[in-house]
């Protein structure tokens, strides 16, 4: 017991001591830490990254009270942009449901065990053209 | 990524204090000895009843409940909070999320607030009963404020100030599993440093402190014994009665 609690400090001081000497740059896309970030189409989002990583869920629901209670329609936060450039096609170039495990949505809300109930009532892939 | 570096080391530390140091405790108390019979009766007469009542005593309080009813409500108030809470961390140290987790992580939210409200109470019966206060060292008053702290600061996060959930999920993955090379930086958000800095200090004095009631409570002597005193294997007790030694032997004789 003492010995393995000791070979964790030991670890510890001696990660420490390697972040100190060379600062480590790992692309996220292929870390098993993280879930699976799909790209979207554009270059940039609406918000920073750093933004939606943390509030996207506000913009989200603030464009829902604006546009259902006050009436007011506006493209800058609607769900179905994020759809739009979000989605990802299958070989024969359909849509998957932006919800499926490993898509846009599901990848990070599984990771994070948050639910959502955005798709019980919205659709999940943009309309076929 | 000092930061995370340094957030890191704190946590393998933190980790190592809890685990020895509670470990240390516990030993301690399994071997200091309880000679004297003295179950707080009315009492289980059997072992499983014992494990009953000891049960009733961790989930429900129930002798504080008997004892004073404003400390209970608050006291209790917080505990489930904070289990829930605790419950709903889970998410972050697990990958795949447990299935229970998932299922009850939508309500633990809500278990913030009654940590907070059961904080809140215990500190004012501090504050404002006279007898009480009187009793209160600084160190109570300061185990109060850090609890709080830490219940407030992850409110919040859950409710006011978001941090990104998945970083912070991805950087705890990684210290757990020693997965430094490709190991995630901790946000920088104010709030998430205070909470998880409070947590580490929580976790460095949790074997020094009155919370160790939590594995004390297993070793009380007046709630882990079964309420046979007159009826010891080695008597010959007749299941109720005490009967003393030279008693025995007495009624041996005539039986021969």
């Amino acid at each position: 017991m003492t010995v393995r609690l000791l070979s964790r400090l030991g670890i510890g001081l001696a990660w420490l001591v390697l972040l100190a000497a060379a600062p480590l740059g790992v692309a996220a896309g292929d870390n098993p830490l993280l879930p699976t970030i799909v790209p979207g189409k554009g270059d940039k989002c609406v918000e920073p990254t750093d933004v939606m990583r943390r509030d996207h869920m506000e913009f989200i629901l603030h464009q829902r009270d604006e546009t259902m209670h006050r009436g007011i329609r506006t493209t800058r936060h609607s769900l179905k942009e994020c759809i739009e450039c979000h989605v990802q096609t299958d070989d024969q170039g359909n849509y998957i449901p932006i919800n499926d495990p490993q898509q846009f949505c599901s990848s990070c809300h599984t990771y994070a065990s948050v639910k959502m109930d955005c798709f019980q009532c919205h659709a999940t892939t943009p309309e076929q053209k | 990524m000092a930061l995370t570096g340094i957030y890191a080391f704190l946590f393998y530390l933190a980790f190592v204090v809890l685990v020895a140091g509670l470990g240390y405790k516990i030993v301690q108390y399994a071997r200091t000895p309880a000679p004297l019979k003295i179950p707080t009766t009315p009492a289980p007469t059997t072992r499983s009843g014992v494990a009953l009542r000891m049960g009733r005593e961790v989930v429900l309080f129930e002798s504080l409940f008997r004892s004073n009813k404003w400390i209970w409500i608050f006291g209790w108030l917080f505990h489930a909070g904070l289990f829930i809470v605790l419950a709903r961390h889970l998410r972050y140290f697990t990958e795949p999320v447990w299935w229970w987790v998932d299922l009850i992580q939508p309500f633990g939210k809500y278990g913030a607030f009654a940590m907070i409200i059961g904080l809140v109470g215990l500190w004012a019966r501090r504050l404002l009963v006279d007898r009480v206060r009187y009793i209160t060292s600084p160190s109570d008053h300061l185990m109060l404020l850090l609890l709080t702290a830490i219940g407030v600061s992850g409110a919040l996060m859950t409710f006011v100030n978001h941090t990104d959930i998945v970083a912070v999920k991805a950087f705890f993955l990684g210290i757990m599993g020693f997965e430094f090379a490709s190991m995630q930086p901790l946000p920088g958000d104010i709030l998430l440093l205070l909470h998880l800095g409070m947590v580490v200090l929580l976790m460095l004095i949790f074997p020094f402190s009155k919370l160790l009631h939590a594995p004390g409570l297993f070793f009380s002597p007046s709630r882990n014994q079964v309420d046979n005193p007159r009826a010891e294997p080695g008597l010959r007790a007749h299941d109720s009665r005490h009967v003393a030694p030279w008693a025995v032997e007495l009624e041996t004789d005539r039986k021969a």
